[in-house]
C-alpha cells in the first residue's frame, strides 16, 4: 500500500518537473497569440533562457542574476520578433523559424566561445532544491495571474482585442501595435522562465538541444489548451503526465516514441476540431498594418 | 507590376543578404579571433577548391534545392508549409524501406525508389492539405507537428515492426546497388542534381504558363478574388500540398539513392529549415531558387571547412541563415496571403 502510494507521489512529481517548463512555454505562447502573434520562436526563446541563465550564473557566481539574465536575453529575442512582425509586419511564421535557428546555433556557437568546448557547458551554480520549487509554484501562479489579466484587466481586454480585430482596437483608441509588442515581449519573459528552470533549477548545466523539442510541444498545449492560461497549463500538466509515465509505460512495451508524439498527435486532432470547437483569435497570424 | 520596383526589391534583399552574411559571419569569426579573411577564406576553399568538394558543395545544393522547391510551390498557393523536414524524412523512408524489401531489377529499381518517395511525401504534404480544405485548421501549426511526429513514426517503424536485417539503431537495411543512383565525374555528386534542375525549369513552366499554375498563384495572392473567378481554394490547397509535399519527398528519396544507400532517421541536418530560407532568397522563383541554393550549398559544405581548416564553429552558418530567414520573413509572401 505504502509502495504504491510512494510510486504514485513519485508520478505526480515527475510530472511537475516535466511540465513546468512547458507550462512557462505554453503561458508565453498563450499571451502572445491572444494579441495576435503566433510565436513559433518559443522553443529559440528557451534556448536563449536556458544558455544565458548558465553562462552569466557562471560568470558571477549568483544563480539569481543568471536567472535574470536569462529571461532578459528571452524577452530580448521576443523583442526581436515582436519588433519584426508588428512594424515591419513580416511573416510571423517564417520569422519565428528564422529565430529558432539562430537561437540554437548562437547558443552551440556560443559554448564554444565561453567554454571552448562544444555540446555542453561547465556545471556552474544553480538554484537547488529551493529553487526548483519556487519555480514550480511559480509556475501555476503565472497561470492564475495571466488568467485575471486576460480576463479582468483593461490590458487583458486591449490584448484580446488585438487578437481577434487589431482594426478595430486601433479605431477604439487602443495602440495595436504597441499592444502586440509588448504581450510578446512579456509573453517572451514567462516562456524563458522555462529555459532558466531547464538548466539551472533541474539541472546545473546547458548541453546543445536540451530543451529538445519543449517550445513545439508548448504550442500543441497552446491549441490543446484552447488559447487560455488554464487549459494550457492543463495540458502542459496533460502532457508532463505522460512524460513522466514514459519509463513506465516503456516497461509495460508501450513504445516509447508513440508517447513522445502524443503532445503532437493530440494537438492535431484538436486542429482538426476533433475535441470540440477550437477557435484560435481571430486575427491569430495575421499581420496588423495600418492604413 | 512594374519590373523597376520588383528590382529594387530583390536587389535591397541581396544587400540585405550579403550584409547579413559578411557582416555576421566576420563579427562571428573575430569574437572565435580568426581573422574575417582567413575565415571566409577556409569556406569558400572548402566549398570550391578541389573536384571532390566542388561536387560535395553540389550534393548540398541538391539537397536543399528539393525542399526549397517544394516549400516554393506552397508559398506562392499561400499555404505555409514549414513541413518540408518532415515530408524529406517520410520520403526517405518509404524510398529506403521499400528499396531495402523489393530488390527490383536495375532499370525498375531507381525509378520505384524515388517514386516511393515522391508518393510518401506526398501523403505527408496532402494531410495538413486536407485538414486545411475540410475542417480549416491552420497548415502552419499541423506541418509543425507532423515534422516531429513523421522523425519518431520512422524511427518508431525502422526500431520496431518494419524492422530490416542489415539495419543498426534507427535505419533501415541497406539498398542493393540496382537502386542507387549513379555517380557523376567520379565524384559524390549524382545525377538526382540534374533531375532538381530539371525539375526547377518544369516548376517553372508550370507556375507561369499552365492554367493550374495561374489557379496556384491567384489562390495565393488574391484568394477572395480567386474565388469569386470560381476556383476551388480547397481543392487547389490539397493540390498544392501534395505536390508541395512529394517535392520534398523526392529530395529524400535521393539522399537515400543518392548518398547514404539505405534510409537512417538522421538523414537531414535541416535541410526542410534551411530550405525556407533557399525559397525565400530565390523569391519563391524555381528559377532564383537554384541560384539561392548554390549559395546556400556553399555555406553547408564550406562550413564544415570553415571549421576544420581555421577553427571558426560551423554553428556560424545556422546562425546567419536564421538571421537571414528574419530579415527575409517580410518578403512578398506576407502581403495578402493569409487573409482566409
Amino acid at each position: 500500500m505504502n509502495a504504491t502510494l510512494a510510486a504514485v507521489m513519485a508520478i505526480l512529481g515527475l510530472t511537475l518537473i516535466k511540465a513546468t517548463p512547458l507550462i512557462y512555454a505554453a503561458l508565453g505562447g498563450v499571451l502572445s497569440e491572444r494579441a495576435g502573434v503566433v510565436n513559433i520562436g518559443l522553443e529559440g526563446i528557451l534556448i536563449a533562457g536556458a544558455f544565458t541563465s548558465v553562462v552569466v550564473s557562471g560568470a558571477t557566481g549568483n544563480p539569481i542574476l543568471g536567472a535574470l539574465a536569462g529571461v532578459l536575453a528571452g524577452m530580448l529575442l521576443a523583442a526581436i520578433l515582436a519588433y519584426v512582425t508588428t512594424r515591419l509586419a513580416v511573416d510571423q511564421i517564417v520569422a519565428g523559424t528564422g529565430l529558432n535557428i539562430a537561437a540554437l546555433a548562437g547558443a552551440a556557437f556560443g559554448l564554444v566561445l565561453v567554454y571552448h568546448q562544444p555540446g555542453a557547458s561547465h556545471e556552474v551554480p544553480a538554484l537547488g532544491r529551493t529553487g526548483e520549487t519556487v519555480l514550480v509554484v511559480l509556475a501555476f501562479v503565472a497561470a492564475g495571474v495571466l488568467h485575471l489579466v486576460l480576463t479582468r484587466t483593461p490590458w487583458g481586454l486591449h490584448v484580446r482585442a488585438c487578437g481577434e480585430d487589431p482594426s478595430a482596437a486601433d479605431s477604439a483608441g487602443i495602440d495595436a501595435l504597441k499592444t502586440r509588442f509588448w504581450a510578446v515581449v512579456i509573453g517572451g519573459a514567462i516562456a524563458s522562465l522555462g529555459g532558466v528552470y531547464l538548466s539551472l533549477a533541474e539541472l546545473d548545466l546547458y548541453s546543445d538541444g536540451m530543451t529538445a523539442g519543449r517550445g513545439f510541444i508548448a504550442l500543441a498545449a497552446v491549441i490543446f489548451g484552447r488559447w487560455t492560461p488554464l487549459g494550457a497549463t492543463g495540458a502542459a500538466l496533460f502532457f508532463g503526465f505522460f512524460a513522466a509515465l514514459q519509463f513506465s509505460l516503456q516497461r509495460a512495451g508501450v513504445p516509447s516514441e508513440l508517447l513522445q508524439a502524443l503532445p503532437y498527435l493530440a494537438a492535431l486532432v484538436a486542429l482538426a476540431g476533433f475535441a470540440g470547437r477550437v477557435r484560435a483569435p481571430a486575427a491569430d497570424g495575421v499581420p496588423y498594418v495600418r492604413s | 507590376m512594374t519590373a523597376a520596383f520588383l528590382r529594387t526589391r530583390a536587389f535591397r534583399d541581396i544587400v540585405v543578404v550579403l550584409v547579413l552574411v559578411f557582416g555576421v559571419g566576420s563579427i562571428a569569426m573575430l569574437l572565435a579571433h580568426v581573422s574575417p579573411i582567413v575565415g571566409f577564406g577556409a569556406l569558400f576553399d572548402g566549398a570550391w577548391g578541389t573536384k571532390g568538394e566542388i561536387a560535395e558543395t553540389l550534393v548540398q545544393t541538391t539537397n536543399l534545392l528539393f525542399p526549397a522547391l517544394g516549400i516554393a510551390i506552397a508559398f506562392r498557393a499561400g499555404l505555409f508549409n514549414i513541413g518540408a523536414e518532415g515530408q524529406l524524412v517520410m520520403g526517405g523512408f518509404a524510398a529506403g524501406w521499400l528499396g531495402a524489401q523489393f530488390p527490383l531489377p536495375g532499370y525498375l529499381a531507381v525509378p520505384m525508389v524515388l517514386a516511393a518517395g515522391t508518393l510518401a511525401g506526398g501523403v505527408w504534404g496532402a494531410i495538413p492539405g486536407i485538414m486545411r480544405a475540410r475542417f480549416k485548421a491552420n497548415e502552419v501549426i499541423a506541418t509543425l507537428m507532423l515534422n516531429v511526429v513523421a522523425i519518431l513514426l520512422t524511427t518508431y517503424l525502422v526500431t520496431g515492426p518494419l524492422q530490416q536485417g542489415g539495419a543498426n539503431g534507427s535505419e533501415t537495411g541497406p539498398l542493393p546497388k540496382a537502386a542507387q543512383l549513379t555517380h557523376l565525374f567520379d565524384t559524390q555528386l549524382t545525377w538526382a542534381f540534374v533531375l532538381a534542375l530539371v525539375l526547377a525549369f518544369v516548376l517553372r513552366w508550370v507556375l507561369q504558363r499552365t492554367i493550374f499554375g495561374y489557379e496556384l498563384r491567384a489562390a495565393g495572392d488574391a484568394p477572395e478574388a480567386a474565388k469569386r473567378a470560381g476556383i476551388d481554394l480547397g481543392r487547389t490547397a490539397l493540390i498544392a500540398m501534395s505536390l508541395s509535399g512529394a517535392i520534398a519527398g523526392l529530395g529524400g528519396a535521393t539522399i537515400v539513392a543518392g548518398a547514404l544507400h539505405r534510409f537512417n532517421t538522421g538523414l537531414s541536418p535541416g535541410y526542410g529549415f534551411i530550405a525556407i530560407a533557399v525559397a525565400l532568397v530565390g523569391n519563391l522563383d524555381p528559377l532564383w531558387i537554384v541560384v539561392a541554393s548554390v549559395a546556400f550549398g556553399m555555406l553547408q559544405s564550406g562550413g564544415i571547412a570553415m571549421q576544420a581548416e581555421a577553427g571558426v564553429p560551423k554553428e556560424v552558418v545556422s546562425l546567419i541563415i536564421g538571421l537571414v530567414i528574419i530579415a527575409l520573413a517580410g518578403r512578398r509572401v506576407v502581403a495578402s496571403l493569409r487573409s482566409t
